[in-house]
């Protein structure tokens, strides 16, 4: 008999997802990624998404970021449902309530570290006097304020990974979804900015849903969600391992 | 303005590329600049020529055709004319410059009554009419030359065998756009040395007497009019007169004549304004490749662009106003750079007589600043479409 996905509910549920089947179509190939997912997360929930490449994570990610569709299903965040909004609408919903953490940073070379995490307020009305009040804040959370005149490749990896968290958090958004946040750094830099991701959503409140292949990342989550083959098949709460087969 | 900082910062991020995109627009403007600015104000000189009522007739058959110069003084007596003077293109050497000055043979006396926006001290106006070797000269050619009262002005015969050994007698001023660069002496002259030369055993009476390089050309006639109102008329009497003789005459106004040049260039024109559109497609290209590949360099970047928020009309205005910045500056570079030289440097000296002034005009200069602008835009339509319409998905993929 052929699985069906397993459904992981929170009581306060922030992030639902109901029946979510998402394919990609290349060229005459139809690839199923996910399928039939049901899943909530809850508001303040630290969220990590394991699993091999290709199982679906990051799309899963992308889902509830606002990033993409689901082809089948309703992905739910913050009371907005994602599918009933304009392609327009989406984006202005990601900018307010979405902050983007990345692998590989994903600075913008030619800005300095304060230019970078002014980005997003840009987009905002904030006067450049609040816009900068915002950013030193962002970059104080992240401790480099002193740092505000670097440029991306007078900073160290660890380094740029905490201006992308200033990016993410400075317009103060709900949710934070970070993609593979230490795979480019030393165990110890890594830890320094899981750390970080942790201090947000302790001190701070946010919703953190992360991808990730390393398990010492991962036990920092509130909770570990295992997928395969575009299902979710497995589930650890802090430290109490759950056997979803069983 | 906000989004300043980051459209500068990307548009210096590769220096060589933007600096060569730069330079090729500025350089092709500065081009376009001269090209359009001389047909321009070829057509601004010519349309100034109206004010000064004056006619000019010449062989009818164009300038090789001879036109007596016994019809000079018919002319002159006839209703409606102030003054006329021959006016013989000499077309001499000046030393051993490749490139001389406007040289006409005239009549002394008159010549100045006729171009009477010259003006010439009184004194000096005297030496030059008394004297039959003297030449005056305007006011850019004297110092363009170092000439100054006195000073012998040789020229070397081309089209005519004879030389002139001329001394500068008189420096005329005038309006500023008009051509302070001629050198005019008396027909006289010129006629005399002919006529030696056409006697002369050494030349065998090899010049017919029908050639226009004999002695007895006038080359043409500058015609003063009373008014504007006698000119029509006056031109078609002077015509009418000579249709039947052995010369038949073709008179027009200065504007018309000027105008006659220009239609001569026609084709040239024509062919040059074809070769300034395709010079400007090509441009559309070459600045459409360099914002095609800083657009593909930078696609994990529009896809952070994207998902932290910027709209599709957001970062199609960016890519826009950035390529909009690059080729503007190249545009201004080249136009307003064109115009500032051409303000500084007398480009008119280096034209051997062919253009009395050289300048850019604003609305030449602004229409080169338009058409780099709108360089900018066409070619950074199509990749700021592009990264507006790119999927957020694809573009992270690369880092993700």
């Amino acid at each position: 008999m052929e699985a069906k996905g397993y459904s992981f509910m929170r009581q306060t549920s922030s992030i639902v997802l109901r029946s979510v089947y998402k394919e990609y179509r290349r060229d005459e190939f139809v690839i199923p990624v996910l399928a039939d997912l049901d899943l909530e997360v809850a508001e303040g929930e630290y969220l990590a998404l394991m699993g091999p490449s290709g199982s679906g994570k990051t799309t899963l990610l992308n889902l509830v970021a606002g990033l993409d569709r689901s082809t089948k299903g309703e992905v739910t965040v913050h009371g907005q449902v994602l599918g009933h909004l304009s392609e327009a609408e989406v984006t202005r919903w990601r900018a307010n309530n979405v902050g983007f953490i990345f692998q590989t940073y994903n600075l913008i070379p030619v800005l300095t570290a304060f230019e970078n995490v002014e980005l997003p307020l840009l987009l905002t009305s904030l006067s450049r006097r609040k816009r900068r009040e915002h950013v030193m804040t962002a970059l104080r959370i992240v401790g480099l304020e002193k740092r505000e005149h670097h440029y991306p490749r007078q900073l160290s990896g660890g380094q740029e990974q905490r201006v992308a968290i200033a990016r993410a958090i400075v317009t103060d958004p709900y949710l934070l979804v970070a993609d593979e946040p230490t795979g480019d750094l030393d165990r110890t830099t890594a830890g320094e900015i899981l750390d970080l991701l942790e201090l947000l959503n302790r001190e701070f409140q946010k919703t953190i849903v992360m991808v990730t292949h390393d398990p010492l990342a991962a036990a920092r989550a509130s909770r570990v969600l295992h997928l395969d083959k575009g299902r979710l098949v497995d589930e650890v709460i802090q430290e109490t391992r759950v056997s979803i087969a069983s | 303005m906000k989004y300043f900082t980051y459209i500068f910062r990307n548009a210096r991020r590769n220096p060589i590329r933007t600096f060569l995109t730069i330079a090729s627009t500025g350089i092709c403007l500065f081009l376009m600049m001269i090209l359009l600015a001389f047909f321009d104000m070829r057509e601004d000189a010519t349309k100034a020529n109206r004010v000064f009522n004056r006619i000019i007739t010449m062989n009818a058959t164009g300038f090789a055709g001879m036109v007596p110069i016994g019809r000079v003084p018919e002319v002159s007596r006839m209703e409606g004319v102030l003054a006329a003077s021959p006016y013989g293109w000499f077309g001499g050497k000046y030393h051993d410059e490749t490139m001389p000055f406007a040289q006409f043979s005239v009549d002394a006396d008159s010549v100045f009554k006729i171009l009477n926006e010259f003006r010439v001290p009184d004194s000096q106006l005297a030496d030059f009419k008394a004297n039959k070797d003297g030449a005056a000269i305007g006011r850019r050619l004297a110092s363009d030359r170092g000439l100054k009262i006195g000073d012998p002005l040789p020229l070397k015969g081309d089209l005519y065998p004879v030389d002139m050994d001329l001394t500068v007698r008189a420096i005329y001023d005038g309006p500023s756009n008009r051509n302070l660069r001629m050198c005019l002496f008396h027909y006289e002259y010129l006629d005399e040395a002919l006529k030696k030369v056409t006697m002369s055993s050494a030349y065998g009476g090899s010049l017919a007497t029908d050639s226009a390089r004999t002695s007895g050309n006038a080359g043409m006639i500058f015609i003063k009019c009373k008014n504007a109102d006698v000119m029509p008329s006056l031109s078609k009497k002077i015509d009418d007169l000579y249709r039947n003789s052995e010369f038949p005459t073709r008179t027009q106004t200065e504007e018309a004549f000027g105008k006659m040049f220009s239609d001569m260039l026609g084709d040239l024109q024509n062919a040059i304004y074809g070769i300034g559109a395709a010079v400007v497609v090509s441009l559309l290209f070459v600045a459409g490749n360099a914002m095609a590949i800083a657009m593909r360099e930078r696609t994990s970047e529009v896809a952070i662009l994207k998902a932290i928020g910027f709209s599709k009309g957001r970062v199609l205005f960016l890519v826009l106003t950035e390529a909009i910045l690059v080729a503007g500056l190249g545009g201004a570079l080249g136009s307003l750079g064109c115009k500032a030289l051409c303000d500084v440097v007398d480009v008119a000296k280096y034209s051997a007589g062919f253009l009395p002034v050289f300048y850019v005009p604003w609305r030449i200069a602004l229409l080169g600043l338009v058409v780099s602008l709108f360089v900018g835009f066409a070619s950074g339509v199509v990749p700021a479409l592009l990264a507006a319409n790119s999927s957020v998905i694809n573009g992270l993929r690369k880092v993700v």
